[in-house]
């Protein structure tokens, strides 16, 4: 198994939001993490990225027990996280976002890094011609590549991505998602959040069920997809709500507003989901 | 016209050593959201150093690199045991902290190098004058080496990874993170470059405006309003801002009077804070260092 976790409960100090969570992808597996809002998605992607202490459990990372590494241990074990909203860097240009993606790799062997950026181009052809420019002035779905070619920069085994589709229209998240499946074929093993369950449902291997901290279904997407449970009540009325999240026009103009949210300057601007 | 010229070459000298104290604040506070309070005693502090290395008979050059080298390790000491160890840091209680070190800082320069204001021995003495305008060599390697540091800190900030790692930081702490940039080691950084642009500040200042215990208020203020005025995120507003206010400054001493000059500052100050908030010279707020 590439990941496997095993019994994880966190939360936010006395907040327990996870209550023993299990989960495995293998290598080249995609598994997509689905729930309604506040079943703890985001809450286990933090604490398996090391931004939230583990409380108790274990996180194995390709056999290494890699339970309680902060994030930046992590990054450098082979754990890369696509952060919620993608936080690009966005005074700086998408070149430098990439660099700096390959932060934990640069005292590695350069081509490597070189090869690591020619398949994130590859995979992403339109980011090529903006390379120079800030990521802030990228439209939602560009910063949605970048952030996932920047997670990807870092040559992790395994990239985890926190609501890749968010905001975006069906279009870019369909790209996005075959995207996904591509890496996948490629190798990778890939763990994906998501709240839009017909996009994640189209291309996982397997789908876990989140609701209020618990895994409380899991199993393949072609059993999942038609079970009651999921499109009845896990996901809060689950595939109709989807179609019409789809159907709103997203945060997707042409030349578009950058999508991510900015606050003030201080010490805290973590977006804290749970 | 040569009273003009006097008074713009004096101002942008002034201003000079004002643009590094600003630095100081901007590299820091881009980082941590941490405004200084100290800064200003950094360079005080290194002035004194420096004046006292000179009177124990070290050649000036190495009493100079002394003083810049243990008020680097001063700042990197003050963010260990202040910052570091805040958990959750925000602006407001940067300020009562830094202002506790700032405090502390002074006392200890008028226990050791005692109430008088002095001034170093100027790198080369003396000063020559063009068209009716008099100019003081220490006033050329303020300007010169002022800016050499200014384009070597940009420089540093857009160029090397290090330093876009730590622009990285002050954008989008987490996803810095993500990637692997430990954001103490970044407050760190930050607090060595502060220290040191401080630093270098106190010893070009000190032969010509003096040093004394108490001189680290006025400089950190002056510093901090020129770092508003390039929107306190931004080397290149400070650096601006740095020079913008000593022009003002010494113009206003000149032409109206010599008792408004500080008053300068903080007319600014406020101007900026209500009508600009982001800083005169704001490309955007988005853009960070």
């Amino acid at each position: 198994m590439s990941l496997e976790v095993r019994g994880l409960h966190a939360g936010y100090g006395r907040l327990a939001v996870l209550h023993g969570i299990d989960l495995s992808a293998g290598e080249g597996e995609l598994v997509a993490v689905i729930g309604a809002n506040g079943a703890g998605k985001t809450t286990l992607l933090r604490a398996l990225s090391g931004l939230l202490p583990v409380t108790a459990g274990t996180v194995h990372l390709a056999g290494t027990d890699v339970t309680g590494y902060g994030p930046e241990k992590l990054a450098r074990t082979g754990l890369a996280h696509v952060p919620e909203n993608r936080l690009v860097f966005p005074s700086l240009s998408v070149a430098d976002n990439l660099v700096l993606g390959g932060y934990t790799r640069r005292r590695g062997p350069a081509s490597a890094r070189a090869e690591a950026r020619d398949r994130a181009m590859a995979l992403f052809p339109r980011l090529e011609p903006r390379l120079e420019q800030a990521a802030g002035t990228l439209s939602g779905g560009e910063q949605q590549m970048l952030a996932i070619a920047r997670g990807l920069m870092a040559q992790p085994r395994v990239l985890v991505l926190d609501e890749p589709s968010v905001g975006l229209a069906p279009r870019l998240v369909g790209e996005i998602f075959s995207a996904l499946g591509q890496l996948r074929d490629d190798g990778l093993t890939l763990v994906v959040v998501e709240q839009n369950a017909r996009a994640a449902f189209a291309v996982a291997d397997r789908v876990s069920v989140m609701d209020r901290g618990r895994v409380v279904l899991e199993g393949d997407p072609a059993a999942l997809s038609t079970d009651p449970r999921v499109s009845g009540g896990f996901l809060g009325g689950g595939f109709a709500a989807d179609a019409d999240a789809d159907a709103a026009p997203a945060a997707e103009a042409p030349g578009g507003t950058p999508v991510v949210p900015r606050s003030g300057s201080g010490a805290t601007r973590a977006t804290e989901r749970t | 016209m040569t009273d003009l010229l006097q008074l713009l070459f004096a101002g942008l000298s002034q201003g000079a050593v004002y643009a590094l104290v600003a630095i100081g604040f901007v590299a820091i506070f881009t980082v941590s959201g941490v405004i200084n309070l100290a800064q200003g005693e950094f360079a005080a502090l290194a002035g004194l150093v420096a004046i006292s290395a000179v009177g124990s008979g070290l050649p000036l050059l190495a009493a100079v690199v002394l003083a810049v080298v243990s008020v680097a390790l001063v700042a990197v000491i003050m963010e260990r045991l202040v910052i570091f160890p805040v958990k959750r840091m925000t602006t407001l209680v940067s300020l009562i902290l830094t202002l506790g070190v700032s405090t502390g800082l002074k006392a200890l320069m008028l226990l050791v190098y005692g109430p008088n204001a002095e001034g170093l021995t100027p790198l080369t003495p003396g000063g020559f004058s063009v068209a009716g305008v008099s100019i003081r060599y220490q006033e050329l390697w303020i300007l010169l080496i002022a800016g050499i540091v200014s384009l070597a800190v940009y420089w540093f900030y857009e160029r090397t990874l290090a330093g876009k790692s730590l622009r990285a930081c002050a954008e989008q702490p987490v996803a810095a993170r993500l990637v692997g940039i430990s954001l103490t080691k970044a407050s760190l950084i930050s607090f060595l470059i502060a220290g040191t642009v401080g630093a270098i500040a106190g010893v070009l200042a000190s032969p010509i405006f003096f040093t004394s215990w108490e001189s680290g208020l006025t400089l950190g203020l002056k510093g901090f309003v020129a770092a508003t005025l390039g929107g306190l995120i931004s080397v290149r507003g400070a650096v601006l801002g740095g020079l913008l206010l000593g022009v003002l400054e010494t113009l206003t001493a000149g032409y109206i009077s010599t008792g408004l000059r500080d008053a300068v500052a903080f007319l600014l100050l406020i101007i900026v804070l209500v009508a600009r908030p982001a800083g005169i010279f704001g490309r955007s707020a988005e853009a960070r260092v």
